[in-house]
């Protein structure tokens, strides 16, 4: 259920997002660190309905708080003369990669116990 | 069963947001020039900033060499044009001072001519040469024979009177180019030129005239013993 909404979304946010205008490449570095950011919380938020403890206004923070704090971040380094936005694109991609460390162990599991009680009917 | 709808809902929606935002993202880089200054980073701005000031630098040293450069042709150009002009000018005053010239202006003309008592000899010659020079003439011939530095009157013989290296013979007509009352009276003058030679019973007959012509000295004057004493 949950990857059917997640592909309908993708679908339609692509062709959304094909025909919206083109924003100036000076803020589209902040953006990119937005989309890391969401990306994230997304992956998160599929681990966490996984793991079945997952609550609505942590997720909706989430998506939004991450995304905003990246993009006050990479402002404020940018500011400072220093590269904040890479510590962001660390944290958020390291934690992605943790998440679907989590996704990837739960469908493996599942899937193996689906085999094993597939063979073992056919034992029966 | 709720919850589960509107956590898939929420989910989803967000998806929608990220998914819209990063196909804007992927356009916005697709369609960039990265070359083009208005989407350049500052970092590179400064870069490519700090690139341009040492051309810069580079090609102002370059316009500054090339400026002196091309004023010190533009000095050597007006110098040599200065200096020809200045050599023209000099070569022709030279000349008009040595007698390759043809010269004209206001002078007198005396025609010293034979009579049957007496003959014209040189020494009449010379001293008419000699009083015209006194009175300021600037160029004097006689019988078309330009009087130069190292002309002679000479006479070889008794009969011709040379002059410039040709015989002349009388009548001998004194030409000279000056101011015309100074010369007229010059030989005018009593006890003068025309007197003398009227004690001589010489003939002599001038006139004042506003346009006198003289010829060029048609010889060469050359240097072969002297030299310049330094």
């Amino acid at each position: 259920m949950i990857y059917i909404s997640i592909i309908i979304g993708c679908i339609l946010g692509a062709i959304i997002g094909m025909n919206t205008p083109v924003i100036s490449y000076t803020y589209s570095s902040y953006l990119a660190i937005a989309i890391i950011a969401a990306l994230d919380t997304v992956f998160g938020g599929i681990t966490s309905v996984i793991k079945k403890n997952f609550d609505l206004k942590i997720f909706l923070s989430g998506f939004f708080g991450n995304a905003i704090l990246s993009i006050a971040l990479t402002y404020l380094g940018e500011r400072l003369n220093v590269d904040i936005y890479l510590a962001a694109v660390v944290v958020f991609v390291g934690r992605m990669f943790t998440n679907l460390a989590i996704i990837r162990r739960y469908y493996v599991d599942k899937w193996t116990n689906k085999f094993a009680e597939l063979s073992s009917k056919n034992k029966k | 069963m709720k919850g589960k709808y509107t956590m898939i809902i929420s989910i989803g929606l967000a998806t929608l947001i990220l998914t819209t935002v990063m196909f804007t993202q992927f356009k916005t880089v697709e369609q960039t020039d990265i070359t083009a200054i208005e989407t350049m980073r500052e970092t590179e701005l400064r870069t490519e900033l700090a690139n341009w000031k040492t051309k810069y630098e580079e090609m102002e040293i370059k316009l500054t060499e090339t400026e002196s450069k091309i004023a010190e042709y533009q000095s050597q150009v007006s110098n040599s044009a200065e200096s020809e002009t200045i050599l023209e000018k000099e070569l022709n005053e030279t000349d008009m001072y040595l007698g390759y010239k043809k010269l004209q202006g206001e002078g007198i003309e005396v025609v010293l001519k034979d009579n049957s008592n007496t003959a014209i000899d040189r020494w009449d010659l010379l001293s008419i040469v000699n009083e015209l020079k006194l009175a300021g003439a600037e160029a004097i011939s006689i019988n078309g024979e330009r009087i130069v530095s190292n002309t002679e009157i000479a006479t070889v013989g008794t009969q011709f009177i040379l002059i410039n290296g040709n015989r002349i013979p009388a009548p001998f007509t004194v030409k000279a180019i000056g101011d015309k009352k100074y010369l007229e009276s010059a030989i005018t003058i009593k006890g003068g030129y025309i007197d003398e030679m009227k004690l001589y019973e010489k003939t002599v007959e001038y006139e004042v005239k506003d346009i006198v012509e003289i010829p060029a000295y048609s010889g060469k004057i050359k240097f072969e013993y002297a030299e310049e004493n330094k």
